[in-house]
């Protein structure tokens, strides 16, 4: 690993000024499992490191009726999945959190850290996807926020600036969310998806999410429109599941070919929708 | 450039010098000499590293040394008790759950790391604990025993 300075700031601004100051070739360090593989490949060679960990607000997790939930971009994987409030109202983003790696890696890996690193495969992607999730920015020029679907530009790109920082993301609070996430991947344990999914039903409305088909996680919108007001029969599971493949644009690689995962969308949206029909 | 970090290393508070690119595992195992946590894959799939950092499981290859400051960081070798063996330790050599020793090290604080969450899981919770550590000698079955002796004996 090539040497670096390292600073752990303690606000936001701070680390934004720091980030700015120090160039396009200053990062920010989370839970690293992502930032120091790449550093230690030699994929990435920071001059400078910023790491948010020392930043207090950023380790917040809450939730209110009226704003939702809020996991701050620091809380790991383990303490979101475990949360009382994220078992009981959004289960399907504790099922997915912890199907990422292994509890080690967990203790350390964040969910911000995850859509930021802006892998397909990202596997908190597509209940957020699903969920219609903000993601919350600091910035020199102030806070915005991102829709989730708007934060994946491309393979490993993001739409923020530099010097911006996630603050965590923000999940609507729903009346009640029936849910499911599928991971399709070699093996059961630490290993990456070959094709992620996740459905959600709220009130009458069904969300189809997918990664690992395209260079960003996608909302198969299509097949969204085709189920919309039909009652979920065998015949529409069926066809909706192969509306949601014709949307996604697979590549091969190491995991799998494209053909292998075409047919695996396919798998995985039909068990989607057949554990939310009730 | 170095940088002065604090921590509590095997219960005793130490003050040390790091680079910021030097892993914990490479801290721990030629500064302190502490080589019972291993570098197998060193890309966080193995758990030949694992150590408990704040009581919790974690890949030392995958963390900065830098990062330890202020952290409490619980190796192997700050498990037993002068030559009195942890538990979880004597378990391991009375059930045979070794060959070449070199995954041990991670299991034992993996599964210590859930017995200080919960002292009675079930087997298959050992199992999930486990599941980021591989072993390419016993087969798990005398590791998953070995664990569940300790489980049992706690109730
Ligand atoms: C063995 C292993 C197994 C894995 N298995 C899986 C898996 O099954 N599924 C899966 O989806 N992933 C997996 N991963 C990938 C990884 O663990 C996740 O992507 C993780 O969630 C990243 O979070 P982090 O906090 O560690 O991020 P870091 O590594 O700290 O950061 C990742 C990227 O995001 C940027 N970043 C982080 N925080 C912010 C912020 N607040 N604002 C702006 N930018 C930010 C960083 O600069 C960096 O570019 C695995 C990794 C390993 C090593
Ligand atoms: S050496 Fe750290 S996980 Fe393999
Ligand atoms: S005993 Fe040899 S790797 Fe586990």
């Amino acid at each position: 690993m090539k040497n670096f300075e390292y600073f752990k700031p303690s606000t936001l601004k701070e680390a934004s000024e720091l980030l700015i100051k120090k160039g396009a070739n200053a990062h920010i360090l989370n839970g690293g499992t992502d930032l120091i593989i790449r550093m230690k490949e030699g994929i990435t060679s920071p001059d400078v490191v910023v790491d948010i960990k020392g930043i207090k607000e950023l380790h917040n997790i809450k939730f209110d009726e009226k704003e939702g939930l809020f996991v701050g971009a620091c809380v790991v994987l383990n303490d979101m999945a475990h949360n009382q409030i994220v078992k009981e109202k959004y289960k399907v983003l504790s099922n997915a959190a912890k199907s990422v790696g292994s509890g080690q890696i967990r203790n350390k890996a964040t969910m911000t850290g995850n859509i930021c690193n802006a892998s397909p495969l990202a596997d908190t992607s597509t209940p957020l996807l699903a969920l219609d999730a903000k993601v919350l920015v600091y910035g020199p020029n102030g806070e915005r926020e991102i829709p989730i679907n708007e934060l994946f530009v491309w393979v490993r790109k993001v739409s923020l600036e530099h010097g911006e920082i996630v603050k965590g993301v923000r999940i609507p609070a729903y009346e009640n969310i029936i849910g499911d996430f599928q991971k399709i991947s070699r093996r059961k344990e630490v290993d990456l998806s070959t094709v992620a999914s996740t459905v959600v039903k709220i009130n009458d409305e069904i969300r189809i999410a997918l990664a690992s088909v395209a260079p960003t996680p996608i909302r198969a919108r299509k097949a969204e429109s085709f189920i919309k007001g039909k009652k979920l029969t065998d015949e529409v599971i069926e066809e909706a599941a192969k509306i949601a493949a014709s949307e996604a644009s697979p590549i091969e690689d190491v995991r799998a070919s494209k053909e292998y995962r075409i047919e695996m969308i396919k798998i995985a949206v039909k068990r989607n929708l057949n554990a939310v029909r009730s | 450039m170095k940088y002065k970090i604090n921590f509590i290393l095997n219960n005793e508070n130490v003050e040390h010098e790091v680079e910021a690119n030097r892993t914990l595992l490479k801290v721990l195992r030629e500064d302190f000499d502490l080589t019972g946590a291993k570098e197998g894959c060193g890309l966080g799939e193995c758990g030949a590293c694992t150590i408990l950092v704040d009581g919790r499981p974690v890949n030392a290859c995958m963390m900065l040394g830098i990062e330890a400051d202020g952290k409490e960081i619980l190796t192997i070798e700050g498990l037993s008790n002068g030559t009195k063996l942890d538990e979880l330790q004597l378990s391991f050599v009375n059930n045979g759950a070794l060959q070449c020793g070199y995954c041990t090290p991670g299991m034992i604080m993996s599964a210590k790391g859930l017995l200080k969450e919960n002292a009675t899981p079930t087997e298959d919770e050992v199992k999930e604990a486990i599941s980021g550590n591989l072993c390419r000698c016993t087969g798990y079955k005398k590791i998953v025993e070995a664990i569940m002796e300790v489980v049992e004996n706690n109730k």
